[in-house]
């Protein structure tokens, strides 16, 4: 019996999660295998095997399966997901569009009904070949986007070959079959049946036959535009992105090797800073002034010291802290600093000044000042210093 | 003699290791006089002139200059995290604008990290911010704010580097399998 047209739609969409995975797995390995069908249904819990038998879905080979051609079409174009064809599996309209356009210029005064029909298969073999270039053209976009925009995060050796294979498999190929400016490009051959047709819708003596013609060179007028639309789609858009993904990694190549070694590796290029050391015009001058300060030298005469290791000040530590102890508590000890060393020196050295006041470190002792209170000076050889007024008394007694 | 117009600043551009970029008047200039300033450079300083369509910058013989072979890391290095992030690094490198605190990123947790603390201008986000200043200067990158920017034309001279290292390699590899 057969099945109403909307009841197998309304299957179709009911389950279309289910066709679409089917379509998926034909459209990767050819068919669909047994276990592969299994596992779909049982994932989604259906078991429509029978129903896809039933509309003709699936076409039994041995134990597996094989979706029919017309629902693959079907599913092909409504997805927009084409399988591409190779394009010598194109080239092959150039010989069936060839030579349909002989036997059409060698009968065209024969038989009229073959002739039509001639004409009339010209025209599906012309709309075949057309629909198989914008399948291809349809999924190289895709491909090659899918490559750009890289959601899979595929390695980029991956990613060149993928592109190495569509550019040389399908993209130049295919560029080649639609290129106007090959003379034997497919393009081309439909022109020249344009043009002969072109002549015939305008002159031939039956009207039926006129009017196919006029029929077939319209469609010819919109393929041709068609085609050059295909091609500069490939030629201005798949080439350069695809090219830019093959130059993309021969770049990336080029830094991996590169920074396997980066210091044993020649930078080529140099964008280097040149330092310029001009003369100043004041040079002579300058020079000559700095020359002249050791034109007149007078004599230096050095006297030995003829100082001996005795004659050295040795800041005899132990003695002065004795005296500092017996002093305790004293006010000022700057001021018993200065007079202690003024009563055995004419002047009072800076040397020994501060040695003197190491003592102030010593840890027996508790130092007091006021940080707000007038400074002393206290006057050495060759320095005033200002110094605090501090108080001092023997640790840990008042 | 009538010297071409920007004839100072040109030169003392170019003698500082400056990229002269297509969007400076002295660019035109520059390329109006091109064989002048080809001939000018080559038997005053011993250097060639590059001049593209869109930069020009000066080339030495010298190869140890340690600077370009740090642009060449950094460069190289950002190439790498970018793509292994998925991203197309040409366009990012083209088109992107980038924060001093994203390089950071990459590069702190970059594979090569051997390589990027034995440099001394890559080894942290304060000796990097020193890095970018001097590309900066050499109009290789276009600071936009203290942390963002973006890169000039002159990158391209580091992209050719790079396919013609890998072209170098891969026929090098060739030979030798050839030879085998």
């Amino acid at each position: 019996m057969r099945t109403e047209p909307r009841t197998i739609l309304n299957f179709l969409s009911n389950y279309f999660d289910i066709i679409k995975e089917l379509f998926d797995v034909q459209l990767k390995d050819g068919l669909v295998r047994r276990e592969d069908l299994n596992a779909i249904l049982a994932e989604h819990d259906s078991d429509i095997l029978n129903k896809l038998i039933e509309y003709k879905f699936f076409k039994k080979i041995a134990d597996d399966f094989e979706i029919r051609p017309m629902y693959f079409k079907f599913l092909e174009f409504i997805l927009s997901e084409f399988k591409p064809l190779l394009p010598e599996t194109i080239e092959k309209y150039e010989h069936s569009v060839t030579s349909l356009f002989k036997k059409i210029k060698e009968g065209i005064n024969k038989d009229r009904n073959i002739l039509l029909q001639r004409i009339s298969d010209l025209n599906n073999e012309v709309r075949d070949f057309t629909e198989a270039v914008e399948k291809n053209t349809l999924r190289l976009i895709a491909e090659t986007k899918e490559l750009k925009s890289n959601v899979d995060k595929i390695d980029y050796r991956e990613k060149v070959r993928k592109a190495s294979f569509w550019i040389d498999y399908y993209i130049t190929p295919l560029n080649t079959i639609l290129d106007v400016s090959n003379s034997d490009s497919i393009t081309n051959r439909l022109l020249d049946i344009s043009q002969y047709i072109n002549v015939r819708r305008l002159n031939f003596d039956d009207e039926m036959a006129r009017q196919q013609f006029e029929k077939l060179y319209v469609f010819l007028v919109q393929t041709n535009d068609d085609l050059l639309r295909q091609s500069k789609i490939l030629t201005n858009e798949l080439l350069p992105l695809i090219e830019r993904i093959r130059s993309e990694s021969m770049i990336l190549t080029g830094w991996i090797e590169f920074l396997k070694n980066p210091n044993k590796s020649e930078t080529p290029f140099i964008p280097k800073s040149i330092r310029a050391y001009p003369y100043n015009n004041a040079m002579y001058f300058n020079s000559l002034e700095y020359v002249q300060q050791y034109m007149q030298n007078d004599d230096v005469y050095l006297e030995d010291p003829n100082l001996s290791a005795s004659d050295k000040w040795i800041f005899n530590k132990e003695f002065y802290r004795e005296q500092l102890m017996k002093e305790l508590p004293m006010t000022n000890f700057f001021e018993w600093a200065g007079i202690t060393l003024r009563s055995e020196y004419e002047d009072i050295e800076t040397e020994k000044f501060f040695s003197l006041s190491t003592l102030l470190f010593e840890d027996d002792i508790e130092l007091e000042f006021d940080p707000t209170a007038d400074r002393q000076v206290i006057r050495t050889s060759d320095m005033n210093l200002r110094v605090p007024k501090i108080k001092i008394k023997r640790h840990g007694l008042s | 003699m009538d010297f071409p117009r920007y004839h100072k600043e040109i030169v003392g551009d170019l003698l500082d290791g400056k990229f002269v970029l297509a969007t400076d008047a002295k660019f035109i200039e520059l390329k109006n006089n091109a064989d002048f300033y080809g001939k000018f450079f080559k038997e005053t300083f011993d250097f060639y002139l590059d001049i593209k369509s869109d930069y020009a910058y000066l080339i030495s013989e010298e190869t140890m200059e340690m600077l370009s072979r740090d642009i060449c890391i950094f460069i190289g290095l950002l190439c790498y995290e970018l793509d292994k992030e998925g991203k197309n690094f040409l366009d990012e490198i083209q088109y992107a604008e980038f924060d001093a605190e994203m390089v950071d990123s990459l590069l702190d947790n970059s594979s090569y990290t051997d390589l990027i603390l034995n440099n001394n201008q890559l080894k942290n986000s304060e000796a990097r911010k020193q890095f970018l200043g001097t590309l900066n200067r050499r109009n290789i990158i276009d600071r936009n704010s203290d942390k963002k920017f973006t890169f000039t034309p002159a990158y391209k001279v580091f992209m050719d580097f790079a396919k013609n290292f890998a072209k170098g390699k891969l026929a090098a590899t060739n030979t030798e399998e050839d030879s085998e």
